[in-house]
C-alpha cells in the first residue's frame, strides 16, 4: 500500500472539559478529494487546526507522508506541504493582492512574482494585482486567499468551506481548480455544508458528529447511513 | 523612476549635501539641535522597525539607547575605547539586550511583549545602580573631555540616514511585507509558513541597534551620563508619538514626525515645559483615535502613493 | 551572601509575603477584569491607583478624615472616572487591533499622570495614620499592612461574591467567556464594559487608599503597578479571574523571600526576572489560561 498523504490516529483535543475531537482517524491516500462534513459544533474545524498545528491535540497522533507532525509548530507544517484557507477570510487586508501573494514565497522574487501574476489571471483578477486585498470584495478576497496558499505548492490542501458564500460562477471556477489540484497529484481535503459540492467532488467522505468520526465512505453511501442522517436531522 | 520620483531624489541630495556642509558655516546651538534632530530620527525609525511593521508595541524602547549609554560609557572611561568604536560597540550591546529580552516575549501574542519592555526600564535602571563598580551606580560615569560635538555630529546624521534607508530596503523587501503580515494577522501567516516568531525577533534585534548607537554617542556628546539621564520614560514616549504622528509603518513617516515634533518642541512648547506629558499623552489618544494611520499613513492611503512613502 | 536564615526570618518573609500579596491580588483583579471582559490591558491601572492614594491624601489632609473612612469615596470617584474614560475613549478600540489599545491606554496613563504633577506636584506626600507594628514572639506585623491585607481579602473576597452570585456578576463572566453568546443572551455588553471598568479602576482606587498609609504618594507611583498587576496575571493565568489571587499571593511571596538573600535594588528586578521565566517556562500561567 502507498504511504498515505495525511495519516490522523485517535486524535483527541478538548477545551476546558468540553471533547471537541474525540479519537478521530483518518487516512488520506495522495491524488484524491475527501469530504468532511458534520453538523455545527461537530469538532471540524478544531480537528483542521489539530492538523494544520495551531491545536495541540491532546492525545493521537498526525502523520504527513509517514512523518509526525503533531505539537509542530503551524509555520513548519505548512512548509512540509499542507495548505488551506480559513472559514472565515484571512487575507492581509493592508497588503496588496500581489504583496498577499509574495509573502508567502522563497527564493527569487521574479519568478514569485511572474507565479503570482500567472495565478492573478487564472482567477480572472489580475487587474486588482496593486489593490489593497481589504478593499477587495468578499468573493475576491476569497480568490487571493485560495491562490494564496497555492503559491506554497502543497501537496495537502485543507479548505474550510470553500463554497461559503460565492456564487455560482465563482463556485464553478473553484471546483474546477480544485479538480485540476487533484489530477496534478495533489491531495484536498474539505469542510462543506453544501452536500451538493460534497457529493459532486468528493471520493470519499468522513462524518463528524460531537467530535466522533460516525461514518466514511463514498457520497452515495454516506447518504443513506442511518446515523448521518439521525445526526442531521436528529430523531 | 518617475519624474516626481526623480526630483524628489534630487531634492533628497541637495539636503544631504547641504547637512554635510552645516557644521563650516552653521552656530554652535544650530549644530547641536541638528544633532539633536538627527539622534530623534534614528530613535523613531529604529521604534517603527518593531511597533510599525510588526504592531508589536514597544514601551521601553528607550532601555535600548541606556544600554547604548553605559555599554559606551564605560569601554570608553574603563578600558579606553576611541567613541566611534564604543558607541558601534553600544550598538551591539543594545541587540544583545534585545536577544536576551525578545527570546522569551516575543514567542507570545499581544500585550506579554508590550508589559515586558514597559517593565524594563526600572530593572535596568536598579541593575545599573547595583553594579556600582561599573557603572558609578547612581553618581554616573563622567567621560573624559572631548571636543568632538562635529565628528558626533557626522556620525549622528550618518546613522540617522542608515535607519532610514535599512527602514527602505525592510519595506521594499518581502522580509518587510512579512513583517506587516504578523500586524495584519498573525495567525494567518504562521498558518502561511511563515515563522512569525522568527520574524519579530529579527525585526526586534534591528529595531535596538539604531538606539544603541545613537545613546553611545549621546553619551560621548553630553560627557556625562546618569540612570535617570539615560533611562527616562519620556523618551520613548517622545519615539512613540513622533512615528505615530508621522505614520507607522512607513518609510518617512518618523523623519516627518521627528522632524515636525522636534521644531515644535524647540520653538513653542520650550514654553509649556510642564505641559510636555499632557500634550504628548493627549496626541497618543488623538492619533489613535482620528488617524490612527498617521499624516504620510492617510495620504499613502487618499492618493495610492506607493509603500516606500 | 547573608548570615545564617533562621526559621523566625522565613516566618517573618511568609507573613510579609502574604501581606503584600493580598493587595497585588486585589489590585490585579482589576486589571484582569478589563482583559476578561474586553481584552483591553490597561496600561493606565497603575496611575488609577496613584490618584485613589490622592483622593485619601487630600481628604484626610484637608478635612482631617480618617484615611479607612475615605476608601468608598476614593473607589467612587475613580469607579466614575474609570467609567468615563471607558465610554469617552477606551470604547472606541475594543474591538481595534492590540496595538490600538494598547497605545490608548498609554496615552491616558502619561496624561493621567502629567495632570497629576501639575494639580499636586511632584512632591512626596505621606498619610501618617497607623504606624509601627504589632509584635508577637518573633515575628512582627505591621499594622498598617495588617489592616490593609484585612480590607483588601474583604474587597477581594466581595468582587468575586459579586462575580459569583449577581446577575450583574455573572453577565460580567459570561460577557468574559464569549461577547457573542452574552449578547444572544441578551446581555447588554456595552453597559457590561462600563460597569467592569469602573469596577477595575475602584479596585485600583482601594489599593491606591491602602497603600497611601505604607509608602510615599507621587505622581509616578503607579506605573511599577500596572507591570505588577500584568505580572500577577501572568502568573495565574491571563482571563483566569481566581488565578489572580494565587498569582498575588506568589508575587508577594517571592519578593519578600528575593529581599532575603538580594539588595533592595535587586529585589525590585526579580518581579522582571520572575516575568521572563514565567514567559519561557510555563506561557499560559501556573494555573492555565484561556486560549488566545
Amino acid at each position: 500500500m502507498v504511504t498515505p498523504v495525511l495519516a490522523v490516529e485517535a486524535i483527541r483535543k478538548s477545551f476546558g472539559g468540553v471533547t471537541a475531537v474525540d479519537r478521530v482517524s483518518l487516512t488520506l491516500a495522495p491524488g484524491k478529494i475527501y469530504g468532511l462534513i458534520g453538523p455545527n459544533g461537530s469538532g471540524k474545524t478544531t480537528l483542521f487546526n489539530c492538523i494544520t498545528g495551531m491545536e495541540r491535540p491532546d492525545g493521537g497522533r498526525v502523520l504527513l507522508n509517514g512523518r509526525r507532525i503533531d505539537g509542530l509548530k503551524p509555520h513548519r507544517i505548512a512548509n512540509m506541504g499542507v495548505g488551506r484557507t480559513f472559514q472565515v477570510i484571512r487575507v492581509f487586508p493592508e497588503l496588496t493582492a500581489l504583496e498577499n501573494l509574495l509573502v508567502v514565497t522563497r527564493g527569487p522574487r521574479e519568478e514569485a512574482e511572474q507565479r503570482g501574476l500567472e495565478l492573478l489571471r487564472f482567477v480572472k483578477i489580475e487587474r486588482l494585482r496593486d489593490e489593497f486585498a481589504g478593499n477587495l470584495s468578499y468573493g475576491q478576497q476569497k480568490l487571493v486567499e485560495f491562490i494564496r496558499m497555492l503559491m506554497t505548492e502543497p501537496s495537502l490542501i485543507l479548505l474550510d468551506e470553500p463554497a461559503a458564500g460565492v456564487n455560482r460562477t465563482l463556485l464553478n471556477d473553484l471546483l474546477e481548480a480544485v479538480r485540476g489540484l487533484r489530477d496534478e497529484g495533489r491531495t484536498v481535503l474539505l469542510v462543506e455544508h453544501d452536500m451538493k459540492v460534497v457529493m459532486g467532488l468528493c471520493e470519499t467522505v468522513f462524518v463528524l458528529d460531537h467530535g466522533e468520526k460516525i461514518a466514511e465512505g463514498p457520497p452515495g453511501v454516506i447518504q443513506s447511513d442511518e446515523r448521518v442522517i439521525e445526526a442531521y436531522f436528529g430523531r | 523612476m518617475s519624474g516626481r520620483g526623480r526630483m524628489f531624489v534630487a531634492g533628497l541630495a541637495v539636503l544631504v549635501l547641504v547637512l554635510a556642509v552645516y557644521p563650516s558655516f552653521g552656530s554652535g546651538y544650530g549644530v547641536r539641535s541638528m544633532l539633536q534632530l538627527f539622534m530623534w530620527m534614528a530613535l523613531a525609525g529604529s521604534w517603527n522597525l518593531i511597533s510599525g511593521l510588526t504592531g508589536y508595541v514597544s514601551f521601553g524602547h528607550v532601555a535600548f539607547f541606556g544600554a547604548g549609554s553605559y555599554t559606551a560609557a564605560i569601554l570608553i572611561t574603563k578600558a579606553g575605547w576611541p567613541w566611534l568604536a564604543a558607541s558601534l560597540a553600544g550598538g551591539l550591546g543594545a541587540c544583545v539586550l534585545a536577544l536576551l529580552i525578545g527570546y522569551p516575549c516575543l514567542r507570545l501574542k499581544g500585550p506579554y511583549f508590550a508589559i515586558a519592555m514597559l517593565g524594563l526600564n526600572e530593572v535596568l535602571r536598579a541593575l545599573v545602580s547595583y553594579f556600582e563598580g561599573l557603572t558609578g551606580g547612581g553618581l554616573g560615569l563622567s567621560l573624559p573631555t572631548l571636543q568632538a560635538t562635529v565628528p558626533v555630529y557626522y556620525v549622528m546624521g550618518l546613522t540617522a540616514i542608515g535607519v532610514t534607508a535599512l527602514t527602505y530596503v525592510i519595506i521594499t523587501s518581502r522580509f518587510g511585507l512579512r513583517l506587516m503580515t504578523i500586524r495584519e494577522d498573525e495567525v494567518a501567516a504562521e498558518a502561511m509558513g511563515i515563522d512569525t516568531f522568527r520574524h519579530k525577533l529579527y525585526a526586534f534585534l534591528l529595531s535596538a541597534v539604531g538606539p544603541g548607537i545613537v545613546g553611545g554617542l549621546a553619551a560621548r556628546d553630553q560627557g556625562y551620563i546618569e540612570p535617570i539621564s539615560v533611562f527616562p520614560l519620556a523618551m520613548t514616549i517622545t519615539m512613540i508619538v513622533m512615528v505615530l504622528f508621522g505614520g507607522k509603518g512607513t518609510v518617512w513617516g518618523p523623519v516627518l514626525g521627528a522632524a515636525t515634533l522636534f521644531i515644535f518642541q524647540e520653538l513653542v512648547w520650550a514654553q509649556f515645559i510642564y505641559l510636555h506629558q499632557l500634550l504628548f499623552g493627549a496626541i497618543i489618544i488623538g492619533v489613535v483615535l482620528l488617524m490612527p494611520r498617521g499624516v504620510l499613513g492617510l495620504l499613502q492611503m487618499k492618493y495610492r502613493l506607493p509603500r516606500t512613502i | 551572601m547573608s548570615p545564617a536564615i533562621t526559621p523566625a526570618m522565613i516566618g517573618q518573609v511568609i507573613i510579609s509575603g502574604i501581606l503584600a500579596g493580598s493587595l497585588y491580588a486585589m489590585v490585579a483583579l482589576g486589571l484582569s477584569l478589563i482583559f476578561g471582559v474586553m481584552r483591553v490591558i490597561n496600561i493606565a491601572h497603575g496611575p488609577m491607583l496613584m490618584l485613589g492614594a490622592y483622593t485619601t491624601y487630600f481628604l484626610y489632609a484637608g478635612f482631617g478624615l480618617n484615611p479607612y473612612l475615605s476608601l468608598p469615596i476614593s473607589m467612587a470617584v475613580l469607579f466614575v472616572l474609570g467609567a468615563v474614560l471607558q465610554r469617552a475613549l477606551v470604547f472606541r478600540v475594543v474591538d481595534a487591533p492590540e496595538l490600538s489599545s494598547l497605545l490608548l491606554t498609554f496615552g491616558i496613563s502619561i496624561a493621567l499622570v502629567n495632570v497629576a504633577q501639575l494639580a499636586f506636584t511632584s512632591d512626596l506626600r505621606s498619610v501618617e495614620y497607623l504606624t509601627g507594628s504589632w509584635v508577637a514572639g518573633p515575628f512582627a506585623f505591621s499594622k498598617p499592612r495588617v489592616v490593609a491585607c484585612l480590607i483588601a481579602s474583604a474587597i477581594t473576597a466581595g468582587a468575586f461574591l459579586f462575580l459569583q452570585k449577581t446577575r450583574l456578576g455573572k453577565a460580567i463572566r459570561a460577557t468574559s467567556q464569549s461577547r457573542e453568546v452574552a449578547m444572544v443572551c441578551g446581555i447588554n455588553v456595552q453597559r457590561i464594559h462600563l460597569l467592569s471598568f469602573g469596577m477595575a479602576a475602584a479596585l485600583a482606587a482601594a489599593g491606591g487608599t491602602l497603600i497611601s498609609m505604607m509608602i510615599a504618594i507621587q505622581p509616578e507611583m503607579g506605573q511599577i503597578w500596572t507591570f505588577k498587576s500584568f505580572l500577577v496575571i501572568v502568573l495565574g493565568g491571563a482571563g483566569n479571574y481566581p488565578g489572580a489571587l494565587l498569582g498575588g499571593l506568589l508575587l508577594g511571596l517571592i519578593e519578600q523571600l528575593a529581599s532575603l538573600f538580594l539588595t533592595t535594588q535587586l529585589s525590585e528586578a526579580v518581579a522582571y526576572v520572575l516575568l521572563v521565566v514565567v514567559l519561557l517556562v510555563r506561557p499560559t500561567g501556573l494555573l492555565g489560561g484561556r486560549q488566545t
